[in-house]
Order: C-alpha cells, then structure tokens, then sequence
C-alpha cells in the first residue's frame, strides 16, 4: 500500500477525532513506531508496512474521553471488535482506518538474530537484513501464517486496495510449537517450571494486551485480593499467568502482543493458542470476528442462569 | 598487556568458581528466540560473550526477590512472641562479561546501598558487593540503541570493573583496573602479549548537561510529560532492564497463619500501584506523572541527592520496549523546551 492513501485518509478522519493512533518511522531503529497524530501536519509522518507489528487497540481503553481515529490491520480490527462487544470501547467516538496487511515481520525475532536497530528491507517476497536475506514467510509474525483475517471486520474508512494483498503462507514449523505438541503433561509443567523461572513480573504482557483492562487493580499485583504471593519466583510468576490466562478464555484474539513484549522470551502464545482453539471448538466462537457475537464466557446472567448455592 | 585465548575462558570461570563463588555470565537462554541474560553458571554451559544481554547484571546483586527475614508467631509461657530468622550473608559474585555500561552502574547503586561509597547500610546488597568481582568485556562495536558516550568515558570507562577485556583476534586482551585484576592476569591462564588494544565503539551521544535544573523548571508543564509519555504502555520493563534503577517494595507473605517471611522484590515507579495511598489516593495517577518520575529521578532527584545520574547509556529500555518509546527522544524534547 502506498503512503499516497494513507496520509489523506488519516486527514480525513482528523476532521471528527481528537487524534488517530497510528505509525511513524523510527529514527533510531528504523522500523515503524506508534505515533498519535493531532494535526494534519502531523501526518504527513504516518507510514504503514510490514514491520507495524504493534496492536494500536491497546490504547483505545485508555482515551475513554476522546474521540479516537485507530489504524488498524485486519487482526488489530478483532481487538477493537471485541472492546466494543465487551463494553470497554463505544463505538461511535472511534473511526477505524482499514489498512491491507501484507503480514508483519517479526521485529523483536529479527533483531534478537541479527542485532537491535539493522535495517530492515522488504522486498520481493523475501526480508533483507545485514546483506542477507530470508523468505518473508520465515520471519512472518506466528499469527500471520494462519491469518483468517486480512479483511478489517470493522472499517469506517479503507486505506488502499484490499484485494492488493498477499495471500498467507503456509504455516510455520517453527521448532518449539512442534516439541511443545509432543510434550506430556509432566514434561510440560517441567517447560512451563522453566520458562517462568525467568520471569521478572514487568507486567509488559499485561501492558500490551488490550482486553486486559484490569491493569492497575490486576490480581497479579494486588494484596486484596492476594491471589499471588509477591515474590518473583517460577511458582508465582506461573500462577499470575495462568491467572491472566484464564482471564482472557474467549477474549483472546491472538494478536501476540504479550509475547512479543516479554523482554525474557517466554512463549505465552504458546498457553493461549491452544485456548484459543478448545474455545473455537467448544463455542464455535472466534473473539472479535463479529460485532453481533455474544463472547460465550460473557452470557452468564444471574436471574436466568441462577446464583451461588 | 596480558591475553587470554578465548578458549581458555571456561577455565577462567571455572577458578573463579573455585573457592564456591557465583559466577554470573551472559547467556543464551534454551527455547528462546536469541534471549541472552545473566545468569549463574555452572561448569560445562556455553557463555555468550558477542550480544549484548536484555537484561542488566543488576540481579547479581539486586535479586529481583530477596528474603529479608523469616518470622514466626510463638507461644510461650502463656504469650504470644515473634521469633525473627535472620538471613545468612551470601558470598559476593563473580560478574563476568559486564560491558562498561553495567559496571558503570555500580557507583549508582552503591550511592544508596553500600556504605562504604557514602550510601546506607544495605545488608543483603553490601554484602554481595564487597567482595564482588567484575569482568568487563569491552565493546568494540554497538548497536543504535547504544548512547554510553552522553556519560563520563564512554566507551573507555574503567569504573566499576576490576579486569576488562578487549576483544582481539581469538581471544581477549586482559587490562587490570584494581588489584583485584591483577591477581587474575597472573593466572597461567593469561600469557603477555604485544597486541595493540583495539579501537572501542563510538556511541550516540545525548546532551545531559543542565538536565537536573531543566527538569525542575518542566516540572508543572503537564502537558510535556503526556506529550513524551503518549506512547507508554507503563510496564516495568524499562525499570527491570536498567541497571541504575533500583526501587522495590517490601512485604510479608504468609505461609499458614504462624509464620512467613519478609521480602524485598523489584519494583517500578511506570505501575499504578507504585504510589498507590491506602487511603485510595494516588498522586500519580497517570502514565505522564509516572513517567515524568522516571526521568526526573534518573536525571534530577537522584543526581541532586547522591551525586550520581541513574542511566549509562546501556539502551536496554529502548531495544526492548514494547511500546517503541526511546528515552534519548524524550531526553531531548525536554533540552529544547
């Protein structure tokens, strides 16, 4: 998608919002940055390509009074979905800005391979990076691989051409999704035992996440309730996961946000695909494919269903 | 000077484990995409001495929980008494593989925690700092997030390290800084060499100078702070990457209703619940006031108060930041106000 369809559509939108969530170039690391623009003028800065990997929904919650223009691309689209359908987000103070996704590259992945900051190039069907260069669906975004959603499914305003967009490719045999599969129950816990026992409780996951709403009363930090004791050890950090986890049972979208914010690499997507798919399974349900779904795990209703006995 | 063959740096960590001492050193973490952290290591695991860690050395002697005391509730002779257990002193570390940023940090922490560099007397970190040794590894290359040139030597820093190694041509040329590195360049391990030391990196620059006072006088300007902080998520990652930062939260936590222990764990001014009153007042209750503390406490309070600025220019914040906020960007939007 060209810059040519961007620029004036976020124009557009700035005549009836406060500001739109959208991306920049960053001069430092050269790959897209969020950026809000206020102005016009401001805009003028906005780019979209593969390497807007961020989940700008998770600012919605937090501009309760404004009125709120969003980029979105068709994965970020089910998030905001999903804010509306949960009550988080009105939707008539936010204008979504559709945007064609050609599927985002792995950023944090990239650079942990070939250093913090290398630029970066997209072309041709494969990523250049420090004069080499990989398939481009070899260092997609996990998500991209089995992505059913390329097609924004809330859109005030479209920005380029939809059906300019790659199809996905095949999906990924990424190692540790296959090892993980072939795990038993004990080995598993022994993985997880592991991968917590780096956790540093940063709450960057929670951060990221935009259905997480609790944010600043979360049972993870709390001492009322105190679900988690305070010390940062695998068995704590475990259990605020899971907490989290459960949490978000058919709220998930998948975006992998909380997985790419964890600076010490644990694979939660890991925990919450799997989930993600005993829901699909369980409810016919996908969290924010439809604005007119009911989230399964949201229908109780204590007159009809009853109380407590 | 003296040289070290890079194979024979397992040997080395192997006699500075020697005598039952910790040796924490850079490394990849298994199932993981590149994570590289300091970690204890044992005989045998492979140390990373090329990438930079995601996370400061800082857990060597700032563990991110550390058991302050246990404590029991006893009966006796018909009253109720506490019983407090102590905690036993832990040796000090070895920290091999440092870069210049992580040793410089030192002086930062020691401001506050050891005594013997005019801070309070910290049990648990004076104890693990006095004896402490650190190995440094020279940088001869950085990345974009790299700015340890806005900050005394740069580069060329020696503060903080006891022996620092510069990489050459298999293996590393060893330059003592303290006494403590010299005794190391002794070792057989170590044979002299004619090498030239290489050329260090050359890191990006911030302007710093005049931060304290401008600081104060932004202060009020609200509108500043939520411009620099719009992007924030306010996570804890920054503040659990740094090397300077330092903050925590103490607690007890219970096990049954007889005893429990005191702990000391990491905290982050970013979170909520940080300045949180228990009357339900908050005195920073949004994201710009709590990121207007990060920086006024890195470049302002601290500074005033102990003499010391809480950043080296290690870029870990802004490698990892999840929200791509780069702290050299607010640095200076807040110079050219």
């Amino acid at each position: 998608m060209s810059m040519n369809d961007l620029i004036p559509a976020i124009k557009k939108v700035l005549e009836e919002v406060d500001v739109v969530l959208g991306w920049t170039r960053s001069p430092a690391a050269g790959v897209a940055v969020p950026a809000r623009f206020h102005t016009p003028d401001e805009a003028d800065g906005a780019i979209f390509d593969s390497t807007c990997i961020h989940n700008l929904a998770v600012h919605l919650p937090r501009l309760k009074n404004s009125k709120v223009g969003i980029v979105a691309k068709g994965c970020d689209a089910r998030s905001i979905v999903q804010l509306i359908v949960e009550g988080e987000v009105s939707r008539d103070r936010i204008r979504v800005i559709g945007v064609p996704c050609p599927g985002v590259i792995d950023v944090k992945r990239a650079w942990r391979c070939y250093g913090f900051g290398k630029k970066i190039e997209d072309a041709g069907g494969r990523v250049h990076m420090e004069g080499r260069s990989v398939p481009r669906e070899e260092i997609l975004l996990h998500k991209c691989h089995q992505c059913r959603d390329q097609e924004p499914v809330i859109v005030d305003l479209a920005a380029g051409d939809v059906t300019s967009m790659t199809p996905p490719p095949p999906p990924d045999k990424s190692g540790i999704r296959e090892r993980f599969a072939a795990m038993s129950i004990t080995e598993r816990r022994e993985f997880w035992r592991e991968q917590f026992s780096r956790c540093i409780r940063c709450y960057a996951c929670r951060e990221a996440c935009p259905l997480c709403f609790c944010r600043d009363v979360c049972s993870m930090q709390t001492r009322e309730p105190h679900w988690t004791g305070g010390q940062v050890n695998a068995i704590e950090s475990e259990m605020a996961q899971q907490v989290r986890i459960s949490h978000m049972a058919g709220r998930c979208t998948g975006c992998e946000e909380c997985e790419r914010a964890c600076p010490v690499g644990i694979p939660l997507m890991l925990l919450l695909e799997e989930q993600n798919k005993i829901i699909e399974e369980l409810f016919a349900y996908r969290a924010g494919a439809s604005l007119e779904d009911k989230p399964p795990l949201l229908t109780y209703d204590i007159n009809r269903d009853g109380g407590w006995r | 000077m003296r040289f070290i063959a890079e194979d024979a740096i397992p040997r080395l960590l192997e006699h500075l484990a020697g005598g039952g001492r910790t040796v924490w050193a850079p490394r990849v973490v298994r199932d993981s995409v590149n994570t590289v952290l300091f970690a204890p290591w044992s005989a045998g695991e492979p140390v990373e001495t090329g990438a930079y860690t995601h996370l400061s050395a800082k857990a060597a002697l700032l563990p991110p929980t550390e058991r302050l005391f246990g404590f029991g509730y006893l009966q006796a002779a018909g009253e109720e008494r506490i019983e407090l257990e102590p905690e036993e002193p832990e040796e000090s570390p070895v920290l091999f593989g440092a870069r210049v940023c992580d040793a410089r940090a030192l002086a930062a922490l020691d401001a506050l925690f050891f005594p013997a560099s005019g801070g309070f007397n910290d049990p648990g970190y004076a104890g693990r700092r006095s004896g402490l040794t650190v190995i440094t590894l020279a940088c001869t290359t950085c990345d974009s997030a790299c700015f340890c040139s806005s900050f005394g030597k740069g580069p060329a820093e020696t503060d903080g390290s006891d022996l620092i190694l510069y990489p050459v041509a298999n293996g590393f040329l060893a330059e003592p800084v303290t006494d403590a590195g010299s005794e190391l360049v002794r070792l057989d391990l170590f044979q002299d060499s004619r090498l030239e030391k290489p050329e260090l990196a050359v890191t990006a620059r911030v302007e710093t100078a005049g931060l304290r006072e401008k600081f104060i006088d932004l202060f009020s300007d609200i509108d500043l702070w939520r411009q620099v902080s719009e992007k924030c998520l306010s996570c804890g990652f920054c503040a659990y990457a740094c090397p300077a930062c330092h903050c925590f939260n103490i607690f007890d936590e219970m096990s049954g209703d007889r005893e429990g222990e005191r702990c000391r764990s990491w905290d982050s001014c970013m979170f909520y619940s940080y300045t949180l009153e228990t009357s339900g007042h908050n005195p920073r209750p949004e994201i710009a006031h709590r990121y207007r503390n990060r920086i006024g406490h890195k470049f302002s309070y601290f500074p005033a108060n102990r003499g010391e600025i809480l950043c080296t220019g290690c870029g870990r914040c802004i490698r990892g930041c999840p929200a791509g906020v780069d702290i050299r960007e607010v640095i200076r939007t807040v110079q050219e106000r």
